[in-house]
């Protein structure tokens, strides 16, 4: 249900989104896949801030790598774990780049939330992928903070009290994604199904609702 | 200008007292020595001014070490030889070349740094003075008490070269600064530390070069020293930067009753050139900005360990173990092989790999279902094998003849890496979860 359009009521709401910084947080986007985007309020992911990615560990990982894949480079992506779990070879299907990229093994919490805000706070890297169990709303809040001042993105694998955009990836039969974009600022939340060829999204024709009994009953 | 060089009697020649004393001896010399008889040598060539003279540096040294608790003499002269008989055997303390024989003659043979039945046969014969000695005919000497004899005479008036080995070498690039009143503040060790970092970057940067590794030694009144070491993983004489990676350990330094001197020295030295790029895909515009980065990594570093800050290469190996190497941004930079793109690798790495318990059709064959930490995964999909053999060279892979990768799809969508082991005995094959594919 769409709200009556009101001058007065647009107009606040566009004062509002200028002190949020929204427009120029919108300014640089990414472009997920053609369909998604249109549910993406700046038609593409926006970059400079803080993005939570959830679901199957290797498909979140394959999913922000394809994203940070496309980000024009500034210098470096940082990939952020308490113990190594990060194969890289696994992602060139996504046309990753190797060489941008700096892995970082903090053991203790304390250092590895220290080296994700820091990284975020580098104007010379333009992705963090970081396995971050939580953050609460003080610390994701900061997060953002580091990440705007930057202009850096962040893809965060656990659970954010705060942020931009919020996905589930999870894995679904013949080679593809179930995406769910679980929240997004100031865009629609929606739910698709991909698959990805050449480092490309594209999504898959049929609903997956539809799909998926009929699949079921075959193999059974 | 003569040599000038200075020897502490100590009354307690324990190894403990002189490890202590060595080090601490540093901020009146760079050259600093175990006189191999129970003293202790400092080269003071071109230092007594910055105490106000050898009598004020010399008395300046006894007292603090009395303080410390320790009975002390010290002479200075211009030979090891000298200074060391002069420290023992002398009321004269302090004595330049054309005062030497004058100084030396009237002391016993004992001065000499003889060998105890050496002095004790001189004495017999009644050569208990250095003056008596140099009476007798120097070809006597020797055939009567060996050459050894002769070459200390030579040594203590200057006539035979001695070389004295420093403890520790003083790396040429360090600077010191000297306080009148001790800090136990981080902001004042800051500050100089800030005041010692211009002074040794604008050296390097003159010269071209970059430290690697740089140690801050603190000087505490009572003696002790405190050492804070950095490094980083590009050669850096940014003072800027390097504040930065300190002010993480600053904190860490015990300041105790205060700090009285500092030295900055720069341990590790590498070439850089004013136009090192950090990496290549760097367009020039963004090149002043390049160190950014850098000094990024090596905050992570100094805090983390440089180990664990790596980049990813790939090697020419198509073992999966092998096939990465996750490199520390300290060992330099090596060129990544090319990987050949059909051959599908995980994303998440499963390490040490987990058994599982695989059901095939029949013996050798596909997986049709696996157990993996107690649900049953019904295989829908797999694609496979992808044998691969060990590499001889590798001591590691010498128990298993091959290995069957395959990738497979559960019937939840769920993609995973395995594969069956073959052992040397047959009997030996086993199922293993490798990894996650996206």
């Amino acid at each position: 249900m769409r709200i009556a359009p009101n001058p007065k009521v647009d107009g606040l709401r566009e004062k509002i989104s200028t002190l949020e910084g929204t427009p120029r947080r919108l300014a640089h986007t990414v472009s997920v896949c053609g369909l998604i985007d249109e549910a993406l309020p700046g038609r593409g992911l926006p970059l400079g801030c803080v993005h939570e990615v959830k679901g199957h560990p290797a498909s979140a990982i394959a999913f922000a790598g394809l994203l940070s894949a496309r980000i024009p480079p500034k210098g470096a992506i940082f990939f952020i774990e308490p113990a190594r779990s990060f194969y890289p070879l696994g992602l060139l299907p996504f046309s990753i780049d190797l060489q941008h990229w700096v892995h970082v093994r903090a053991r203790r919490e304390q250092d590895l939330v220290w080296t994700v805000l820091e990284a975020l706070r580098c104007p010379q890297v333009h992705a963090v992928l970081a396995a971050l169990r939580a953050a609460d709303l003080t610390f994701s809040r900061r997060l953002q903070l580091a990440a705007e001042s930057s202009g850096s993105t962040g893809f965060l694998f656990g659970n954010m009290a705060s942020a931009i955009t919020r996905w589930r990836v999870s894995p679904v039969r013949n080679s593809g994604w179930s995406l769910e974009l679980l929240y997004c600022r100031g865009g629609q939340p929606g739910a698709w199904q991909v698959t990805w060829r050449n480092g490309q999204i594209e999504p898959v024709a049929k609903p997956a609702q539809r799909e998926l009994p009929a699949e079921r009953a075959l193999a059974g | 200008m003569p040599r000038r060089l200075l020897c502490l009697y100590l009354s307690d020649t324990s190894a403990q007292v002189k490890a202590r004393l060595l080090p601490w001896c540093h901020r009146y010399s760079p050259l600093v020595a175990d006189d191999g008889c129970g003293g202790i040598v400092l080269d003071i060539t071109g230092c007594a001014h910055l105490f106000g003279g050898e009598e004020a540096l010399l008395s300046d040294i006894q007292s603090r070490i009395r303080r410390a608790g320790h009975r002390v003499r010290g002479a200075i002269a211009d030979t090891l030889g000298a200074a060391w008989a002069l420290a023992r055997y002398s009321r004269q303390v302090i004595a330049s070349g054309s005062e030497l024989p004058q100084a030396l003659n009237p002391l016993p043979v004992e001065a000499l740094r003889l060998p105890e039945e050496v002095t004790r046969a001189l004495r017999r014969v009644g050569l208990s003075t250095i003056a008596a000695f140099q009476k007798v005919g120097r070809q006597a000497l020797v055939t009567r008490f060996g050459s050894g004899i002769l070459l200390r005479l030579d040594q203590a008036f200057g006539k035979a070269e001695e070389t004295i080995t420093p403890y520790r070498r003083h790396p040429p690039y360090s600077a010191r600064r000297m306080l009148a009143e001790p800090v136990a503040t981080t902001s004042a060790v800051e500050y100089i530390l800030h005041d010692l970092l211009q002074e040794i970057c604008a050296r390097l940067e003159k010269e071209h070069l970059g430290a690697r590794r740089l140690d801050l030694d603190c000087y505490r009144i009572d003696g002790t020293v405190a050492v804070c070491t950095i490094s980083t993983s590009k050669p850096v004489r940014s003072v800027k930067h390097l504040i930065r990676l300190f002010s993480e350990k600053l904190d860490g330094i015990d300041a105790g009753f205060g700090i009285e001197t500092f030295i900055l020295s720069v341990q590790n030295i590498d070439r850089f050139d004013p136009s090192q790029l950090t990496l290549p895909q760097f367009d020039p515009h963004s090149l002043p900005d390049s160190t950014v980065l850098d000094e990024l990594i090596d905050r992570i570093g100094v805090r983390l360990g440089f180990q664990h800050v790596a980049r990813m290469r790939i090697c020419e190996s198509l073992l999966p173990e092998y096939s990465v190497e996750f490199r520390s941004v300290s060992a330099g930079e090596m060129p990544s092989a090319l990987w050949p793109e059909y051959r599908i690798r995980p994303v998440y790495w499963v390490d040490p790999p987990v058994h599982i318990e695989v059901a095939t059709i029949h013996p050798g064959g596909g997986p049709v279902q696996f157990r993996l930490r107690g649900d049953t995964h019904r295989v829908v999909k797999a694609e496979g094998p992808e044998r691969l053999t060990p590499e001889w060279w590798r001591l590691q892979s010498l128990h298993w003849e091959s290995r069957d990768y395959y990738r497979i799809e559960d019937d939840r969508g769920c993609r995973f890496w395995i594969y069956r082991e073959v052992r040397l005995q047959r009997s030996l094959s086993r199922w293993f979860l490798r990894g996650h594919l996206p």
